[in-house]
């Protein structure tokens, strides 16, 4: 290990955290502001051109508020995960590839921070990590509303995990590697999300469920819950819960571009623009959704994910394999 | 890299074996079970060490991310305050020290045994696929296709039971 590749992991690594902080505000922001114009109204406007800097005003606020902790709380396990929720899902950013290799300073250097070639398991075990930030928050609370919001969501993301995985299994077994890279090098003549349109519903649906967003934001319905598992929560660990919800929206929304919808390839542009312009577009999608769906009633939420997505992955599944099988034979 | 892997050794293996003591000394439920979670996680790091990244996301996949969880969920619902414990305390720590005796025993005779002396090899080679997906499922579905296929029955097994035990009435 040179000092030129400690160099260029340092590099890269600034640069993910960077778009990640900065991307964080953005979308945050547009979410409000197309919510806003979806329900006729027009959303944040007063701070800086187009209300732009509304987000940043509202950090400084989280920032600068008193942090409490309740008194009969378990304070380690308090502090400790909001902070779990934020590593698990900038250590999964480490293995997207926001485009193909460039030649620089006479160096190879690949798009993304590190390629290991089980890039597609680790992101699938930092997500899995991730459930821990929101069940230990509702637990360590020591009151009821974050417990009831943790223990669903628990169960929600253990659910929803397994539907997610399989689903991807279907592009794995196309592709024969677990390196997104590698995935994402395989889609230039045709984007898996053709071949595999059903596993990237389910992944799809499986993710949103994952990242706790409406219509599946059960852990925090705050008509039944308060506010689910952050009710306790306050100053900037309750920015970390948010900040790790859409770092994870953006882990999700990555994986799904990189395995299902051709990663950095496009004509015309180069890869990374190709790879902003399809995560908006995803995250616009989120947006979208959370507009337009109600919040589906837990026991259907559990009934969803266990006898319609986990046994249509699981065909997804059968029918990829035996297709590849007789193809190779 | 020779000068970074005996530091990776040394914290991975340094943490689990605190994680490990905190486990058994702990009071609070909850908190061992987190301990325990460090463990398997430090743990897995031990096994990218020995290049073997595929068992370590599973590492963390099914037992950190799955099976502790519902741990902590189990935990967490019944709300277990101390510990209550099956045996006398006499008892127990009888046992225990039996059993650590046992496995120190088991240990010595695993390093002393000739067969370690003598596979003093300095550097065994790996073939380039070591420890790769397609590696151990290779080895999976040919050499070990019974044990596995047995391993799968087993666990059919105990759906099948947790089902049969949920949804019986109690009158």
């Amino acid at each position: 290990m040179d000092t030129a590749t400690l160099i260029e992991a340092a590099i890269k690594v600034h640069i993910v955290l960077g778009f990640i902080l900065l991307g964080v505000p953005l979308i945050v922001w547009m979410e409000r502001k197309v919510i806003g114009h979806m329900q006729d109204r027009i959303g944040p406007e007063r701070v800086g051109p187009f209300g732009l800097l509304q987000t940043i005003a509202d950090g400084i606020k989280l920032f600068m508020k008193e942090d409490i902790i309740p008194s009969q709380a378990d304070k380690v396990v308090f502090v400790l995960a909001p902070a779990l929720t934020v590593i698990t899902a900038l250590v999964a950013t480490t293995v997207i590839p926001w485009g193909d290799t460039v030649q620089l300073f006479g160096r190879t250097i690949g798009l993304h921070i590190t390629d290991v070639n089980i890039a597609l398991l680790f992101v699938l075990g930092a997500t899995s990590m991730g459930v821990y930030g929101i069940v230990l928050g509702g637990w360590a609370s020591n009151s009821k509303y974050p417990l009831l919001g943790g223990l669903r969501s628990s169960a929600q993301m253990i659910s929803y995990e397994l539907a997610q995985g399989i689903a991807l299994v279907g592009v794995i077994l196309m592709t024969g590697t677990l390196s997104l890279a590698e995935i994402g090098r395989a889609q230039k003549h045709m984007w898996f999300i053709v071949p595999q349109f059903v596993g990237f519903v389910v992944y799809l649906l499986a993710g949103i469920a994952e990242t706790n967003r409406a219509p599946f934001d059960l852990p925090e319905a705050e008509t039944e819950l308060v506010a689910g598992f952050h009710t306790e929560f306050s100053s900037m660990k309750f920015a970390f819960y948010f900040l790790g919800e859409y770092a994870n929206m953006m882990v999700v929304s990555g994986v799904a571009i990189t395995v299902f919808l051709g990663a950095w390839q496009g004509p015309f542009l180069p890869g990374p623009v190709w790879f902003l312009i399809k995560l908006t577009a995803f995250l616009f999608f989120y947006v979208w959704l959370r507009a337009t769906f109600p919040r589906l009633r837990y026991d259907q939420l559990m009934a969803f994910g266990w006898k319609v997505l986990l046994p249509v992955s699981l065909l997804n599944l059968v029918v990829t394999a035996t297709v590849l099988a007789f193809r190779g034979s | 890299m020779t000068l970074v892997e005996p530091f990776l050794f040394a914290m991975f293996g340094g943490t689990a074996i605190g994680c490990a003591l905190g486990v058994v000394f702990h009071r609070n439920p909850v908190h061992c079970a987190l301990l325990l979670v460090g463990v398997l996680l430090s743990v897995s790091g031990l096994f990218v060490l020995l290049h073997a990244p595929f068992i370590a996301a599973l590492q963390v996949i099914v037992y950190a991310g799955a099976i502790m969880v519902l741990f902590l969920f189990v935990v967490m619902l019944l709300n277990v305050k101390g510990e209550s414990s099956i045996l006398t305390p006499g008892a127990a720590k009888g046992f225990g020290i039996l059993f650590a005796l046992l496995g120190f025993v088991e240990l010595l005779w695993t390093v002393l045994s000739p067969a370690a002396e003598s596979s003093g090899i300095p550097e065994a080679v790996l073939p380039a696929d070591f420890g790769s997906p397609a590696a151990i499922g290779r080895i999976l579905y040919t050499v070990w296709l019974f044990p596995f296929e047995i391993t799968s029955i087993l666990l059919l097994v105990a759906v099948v039971g947790a089902v049969v035990l949920a949804k019986r009435k109690f009158a």
